[in-house]
């Protein structure tokens, strides 16, 4: 049953939602404590960008929106419970895995603070005070995770920061070092540069395809075996092989749920849900957001609303009828852009928001260290742009992807050079347009702009549909 | 020197290794290219990075090698890549305070080694690479003992004469300037087309008695210790080399501010020129944090668009010097 057949949900806006909250609530919507109208997050939190953001319109789509915005309340209560809190720079979900691990202690994702000025609209002082310290415009807006440490706001300050470094990018590594200069001690653990193994050397396949040399996966594993020790004295609890498993096998429940959910929107006929709650979605990869449990059970709502809708045919709130399928590469610094996107006549087929490696299982058979170093190792960001570009053009494939856009990140040090390779990998092994556009964190006056040059890429796409026998 | 030439750009890279294997090294201090390579316009891109890549491209049989002591250098070894002419990516990890770190650094020095004799180099026979790291070492020991008397542009000629194995160009005028404010160069690397920065400074009347930048004395290996290197010559290499330069890109880089503290202390120097290209954030970063810890007046230059003799270039020198008078 087509989208036309079994009809499409509804991009609500936050004043449609204000009603459809009403409804729901009057006929018996059960919501977790951090339930509420998304309203509050605005009235309350200054959350102002969700004034201009279209919604799925299901309870699913709900309880994900106010579980990632009331994240700081979740560290704070956990604080207040005695809990340890680890921030965990950079490394994307690898240390995450570890400390929920451990039954006294949470992880969050400091980098998260990068949407801050999107969804409070520049608000909230993390871009400005990254600024008064030297960070301007010409770095990564993750900047704002250095505005948010030093005004104190967006989360508590953590009880162990870990950052990785080694191939990070610049930016990064940068802002965490001035951190750790204004006294909030960091925990680095060295991530190398994944290379290709030599002939003759003992070589190991990771998660999702790349392959390291051995060497490289002990180095990781004894890295990680550091910040296991850090977080046994941290928390006074013994993080043995049993717990270490134990919270793999956690990981991948979470990992598999999203992978279903990525594959039923990817491969629908019509898009089951809109592609701003799946990047949200993924996101619950990294961190969890600071609750791993809650993100299973936020995840598994979703996924069956996602399955509910393919097996009924209504698509989600997808605005073209026949949207140009479009795989995405890295993610956006203002979320506004996934409705634009799709208000152009574009649907998701296919992410890679620079961390696959968290979307593939651990191995649950090896050696847990040794497990959770073959997945850190097999980041897209740690080894060359080819192999990115060339798991980028065996995902778009087989999604049945139309075109690419790679999304730059203003500043960002591996934009410069990764986009051209992935694109010139796009256009020549599968013969798709690729457009690469520039996001900064509220593109509004950009808007025009990225408009345009969606609107050309669908238009692209479907003419090639058209031209094709 | 006889064997295919070898280029890189880091100084974490060991000349004396790719010597001892009978290639030549040649260490690349590239001029400013305005081309951009690949289709794009390389927006963002780090302006040294780029030009590190054009000058290799530019002699098509020399074997390359990039250091990942900047994501920039990491990714600009994939399109500096040529059919046949796979670059060697030298992983210089950021932390150095873990077993795991020296040990990787040290792997590293061994996987070089089969590269270069697959170009075509051999493996150091006993007492081979013992020996010619005593003869950087001691070349390097000379280069030092001559700099307080050297003018900065003769100091620095003299260590590019050192790292790609030629006579140093001749000067043109004499001796270090005498009196004026005495001034570090601090940062990144200079283009090689903008040398003549440290004649116009000393021409401006100041007197630059620390060159801290990434081309100057600051990354220098530290002395090898003989017994050391004839016991175990890559374990001394991995000392002098990972365990003792000092780098805005290491973490934490503490070690940097320690170097600062003591040679700014010893040179007596009164001022600070930091050099860092645009696009550098591993610079960019640190110089607010640079001006709070020196206590010394710090001004940013930045060496991939400012001319020497450019009036911004110029008008910003000139009003650091002024501070002086």
């Amino acid at each position: 049953m087509s989208a036309a057949a079994g009809g499409a949900a509804r991009c609500l806006s936050l004043d449609d939602w204000d009603l459809r909250y009403q409804q729901l609530k009057a006929a018996g919507l059960q919501e977790p404590w951090y339930g509420g109208p998304l309203r509050r997050h605005v009235d309350d939190g200054g959350d102002l960008r969700l004034l201009k953001l279209r919604f799925d319109d299901s309870p699913a789509a709900l309880r994900l929106w106010n579980f990632l915005l009331t994240e700081e309340e979740r560290l704070h209560a956990a604080r207040a419970a005695g809990k340890k809190i680890v921030g965990t720079m950079k490394d994307l979900g690898t240390v995450p895995v570890l400390v929920y691990s451990l039954p006294n202690a949470l992880a969050f994702y400091p980098d998260g603070a990068w949407w801050a000025p999107c969804v409070m609209e520049l608000n909230e002082g993390c871009l400005a005070a990254a600024a008064q310290h030297g960070l301007d415009e010409s770095f990564c807006p993750v900047r704002a995770m250095f505005g948010a440490f030093v005004t104190g706001t967006q989360f508590p300050r953590p009880d162990l920061l870990t950052c990785s470094v080694g191939a990070t990018c610049d930016d990064f590594s940068a802002i965490a070092q001035r951190l750790e200069a204004l006294g909030f001690p960091v925990l680095w653990w060295e991530i190398p540069a994944r290379r290709r193994p030599d002939a003759g050397e003992e070589a190991v396949l990771l998660p999702g395809g790349f392959s390291a040399p051995a060497s490289q996966v002990a180095a990781v594993a004894a890295e990680l075996e550091r910040i296991r020790a850090t977080l046994e004295t941290l928390s006074g609890e013994r993080l043995d092989e049993a717990r270490l498993r134990a919270g793999i096998q956690a990981a991948n429940k979470v990992r598999r749920v999203l992978a279903r959910l990525r594959e039923l929107v990817f491969r629908a006929p019509d898009c089951p849900l809109p592609a701003l709650e799946l990047l949200i979605a993924e996101m619950l990869a990294i961190h969890f957001c600071s609750d791993r449990e809650e993100a299973l059970t936020v995840l598994q709502k979703l996924l069956a609303e996602t399955e509910r809708r393919v097996r009924t045919g209504r698509a989600g709130c997808q605005p073209a009828l026949q949207p140009a399928r479009v795989f995405w590469v890295n993610p956006v610094a203002d979320l506004a852009v996934m409705n634009l996107f799709e208000g152009c006549g574009g649907r998701l087929c296919g992410t890679d928001f620079m961390f696959g490696h968290a979307l593939n299982e651990i191995p649950e058979a090896l050696p847990p260290l040794e497990a959770l170093a073959r997945m850190a190792l097999s980041d897209p960001m740690v080894g060359p742009a080819s192999e990115r570009a060339d798991r980028v053009c065996r995902d778009a494939q087989s999604f049945g992807a139309e075109a690419v856009v790679v999304s730059r990140i203003p500043g960002a040090s591996h934009c410069a050079l990764e986009g051209e390779a992935i694109g010139a990998a796009v256009r020549a092994r599968l013969d798709l347009p690729v457009l690469e556009l520039e996001v900064p964190p509220v593109s509004d006056a950009l808007r025009p702009t990225l408009r345009t040059r969606l609107e050309a890429l669908v238009e692209a796409v479907l003419e090639r549909r058209r031209r094709k026998p | 020197m006889a064997g295919r030439r070898v280029l890189y750009s880091s100084p974490y890279v060991p000349a004396e290794f790719i010597a001892a294997h009978g290639l030549q090294p040649y260490r690349v201090f590239p001029a400013r290219h305005a081309r951009a390579f690949g289709s794009g316009a390389n927006e963002g891109l780090c302006p040294y990075a780029k030009a590190f890549v054009e000058e290799a491209a530019s002699d098509a049989d020399a074997a390359v090698i990039f250091a990942t002591t900047c994501d920039q250098m990491r990714r600009a070894s994939e399109p500096a890549q040529a059919p046949g002419r796979p670059p060697f990516v030298f992983n210089v990890p950021a932390t150095w305070q873990s077993a795991t770190a020296q040990a990787t650094y040290r792997a590293e020095l061994e996987r070089l080694g089969r590269f270069l004799v697959r170009l075509g180099g051999a493996a150091p026979v006993p007492g081979q690479l013992a020996a010619t790291m005593l003869q950087y070492d001691g070349a390097r020991a000379s280069l030092r003992a001559a700099r307080s008397d050297a003018r900065a542009l003769e100091a620095a000629e003299a260590l590019v004469a050192l790292y790609q194995g030629t006579e140093p160009r001749a000067s043109a005028s004499g001796g270090a300037a005498a009196s004026g404010p005495r001034l570090a160069l601090l940062g990144g690397p200079l283009f090689r087309d903008q040398f003549s920065l440290y004649d116009d400074l000393e021409a401006a009347g100041a007197r630059i008695v620390l060159d801290a930048t990434e081309t100057g004395e600051r990354t220098l290996p530290a002395a090898f210790d003989p017994a050391a290197v004839r016991a175990d010559p890559l374990g001394e290499l991995a000392r002098a080399y990972f365990g003792h330069i000092p780098d805005v890109f290491r973490r934490p880089n503490d070690g940097l501010y320690a170097w600062l503290a003591r040679e700014l202390a010893a040179r007596r120097v009164q001022g600070v020129l930091l050099l860092r290209c645009v696009w550098c954030d591993l610079w960019h970063a640190e110089a607010p944090r640079l001006k709070e810890r020196l206590g010394l007046p710090v001004v940013e230059l930045d060496p991939s668009s400012a001319v020497p003799a450019a009036p911004r270039t110029q008008a910003r020198v000139q009003a650091m010097l002024e501070i002086f008078t």
